[in-house]
């Protein structure tokens, strides 16, 4: 069941009549009206973890978990030629973003959301360009972009992620995170993940978190930097490759005792434990560089 | 690719005897399963060959005196020497004994063993094989010709649309598909000039996937990025 209503953003009709005079009001008034963006505003009562998907060709995506039992859409299309659909079917809502005419231009199909959750929602986000940004939502989640960026901050639940160019920021995540990209960046900060699997070909890839124990954690890339900041309180099992490039390492590695590990032919390379070695963690680069520091 | 400690295993196990005690065995087979295993399955086959020696039924005699004839008959022996085997092989404990009887047990158990450590680490998977640059360059190239081929097909057949395009998003898969094709031929050369590197091929075969995906996605935007 969903309520909803269409708010016009309000020009300063004041300051436009000093501006223009007393002339053709109507026709100012009617062009404050159409000129400016559309703001609708949908509400979708939901039982436990409902499942929310967004299909959107461009825009800001904000979603941000909250404690009612209902999700709330509030789009901003940049055009009066373009529409969002909400729908609800079951414990799910749709919302996309469409053109109302095969002449839009793709600079209007632009268009911005915000989104409330509950807390336990599952989302599936799809963006093209502009920027996804979702935070203290605790279900999965799946978000599929080309250029657009993508930041979490404190989520849970299994995260995929996948860009073409953009870049992936993690704030405090946990769970199980997954994260590819071509030429995209990722910054993972604070994480409390048991399972970070993170592959891009060119961008950077910096991982500032806990190793916990039983975690497995996986970055790799082609070109660019690997950086890996460790506590004296970690413990893990370390294997660093790099092909054609550089391995720069500040952990005391003892001999592994705890497995088989095969000594490459190829390019530069160490393995080792970290006290005792309870997680694992694999950093792979093709002709980048890899560097293991000590955290600030 | 071994570690040293296999290697040093490896060169233990050249000289090992099938008499040798138990705690004998080097720590690191008890530490290493690969090695493990293969002591293990060397002891097992020391013990059936064994086994076989104890149960060797006896060949019928007309089979020597045809054999003896035979020999005789090619000149490949002499008749004062056959007159000799005969007696010797009948004498012989069996087939198997007489054949390889003038080598001493440990050097043939020696050399089967060997025979079966090569091939256990030959069989072991790719890291292991020997070497072989240009078998292993054509099998690479067997698995990527069809591929590239593929997806290079498959890129020119993007076909413009009447669609407007998202001029952002355009850009991204323009630039993102030219660095996947630099890092596609940057792995490429890195497998000819080191065909045996499996991490090249890796990361050879994972550009592929990426540009597939790549290609996925602009085709299913209708985009043409040529």
């Amino acid at each position: 069941m969903s309520t909803g209503h269409l708010v016009p953003t309000q020009a300063t009709f004041k300051s436009r009549w000093k501006v223009a005079g007393l002339v053709v009001p109507g026709l100012l008034l009617c062009s404050a009206v159409s000129a400016g963006p559309l703001r609708h505003e949908q509400h979708f009562k939901v039982a436990a973890h409902p499942v929310i998907t967004i299909h959107n060709p461009e825009g800001l995506i904000t979603v941000k978990a909250w404690t009612k039992a209902e999700v709330m859409v509030i789009s901003s299309p940049s055009s009066a030629e373009v529409t969002v659909d909400a729908e609800q079917m079951g414990n799910r809502v749709d919302v996309s973003t469409r053109a109302l005419s095969d002449s839009v231009a793709p600079a209007d199909m632009k268009t911005d959301f915000q989104i409330n959750v509950p807390e336990d929602a599952e989302l599936q986000i799809h963006n093209d360009a502009g920027s996804v940004t979702v935070a203290n939502v605790l279900g999965d989640m799946n978000v599929e972009t080309v250029a657009a960026g993508v930041d979490l901050e404190d989520t849970s639940g299994y995260l995929t992620v996948k860009t073409v160019g953009g870049s992936f920021q993690c704030l405090r995540c946990a769970g199980r995170i997954e994260v590819s990209s071509i030429s995209g960046s990722f910054k993972l900060i604070d994480l409390k993940s048991t399972h970070v699997w993170a592959q891009t070909s060119t961008g950077n890839i910096l991982f500032n978190g806990q190793f916990l124990p039983n975690g497995t954690y996986s970055l790799k890339n082609y070109s660019g930097v690997i950086e890996v900041r460790f506590s004296p309180a970690d413990s893990f099992d370390m294997s660093a490759t790099s092909l054609k490039g550089k391995v720069n390492n500040e952990a005391k590695l003892t001999p592994s005792t705890h497995e088989h590990h095969f000594m490459p032919r190829w390019g530069n390379a160490l393995f080792g434990t970290f006290n005792q070695g309870r997680a694992k963690v694999e950093l792979t680069s093709f002709d980048g560089t890899i560097n293991i520091l000590k955290r600030d | 690719m071994i570690s040293n400690e296999c290697k040093q295993f490896l060169t233990w196990l050249e000289s090992w005897s099938p008499d040798e005690q138990p705690s004998n065995s080097p720590q690191h087979a008890q530490n290493c399963a690969p090695c493990g295993a293969v002591l293990s399955d060397l002891k097992a086959i020391h013990g059936e060959a064994a086994s076989w020696s104890a149960n060797e039924p006896e060949p019928p005699p007309h089979i020597w005196t045809s054999l003896r004839a035979q020999l005789q008959e090619e000149g490949l022996i002499r008749t004062a020497e056959s007159d000799r085997i005969a007696p010797q092989v009948v004498s012989s404990p069996g087939w198997f004994g007489s054949l390889f009887g003038q080598f001493p047990r440990p050097v043939l158990a020696g050399a089967y063993l060997s025979l079966l450590i090569a091939a256990g680490f030959a069989l072991s998977g790719p890291l292991n094989r020997p070497s072989n640059e240009a078998r292993w360059l054509e099998g690479t190239q067997i698995a990527t010709s069809p591929l590239s081929a593929q997806l290079n097909s498959l890129e020119q057949n993007s076909v413009p649309t009447g669609r407007a395009l998202n001029p952002a998003v355009t850009a991204s898969l323009q630039q993102n598909l030219a660095i996947v094709d630099n890092y596609i031929s940057l792995c490429e050369k890195s497998v000819q000039e080191e065909p045996q590197n499996e991490v090249a091929r890796d990361y050879l075969y994972e550009a592929y996937q990426q540009k597939a995906d790549l290609l996925a996605q602009i085709s299913e935007r209708g985009e043409n990025v040529q």
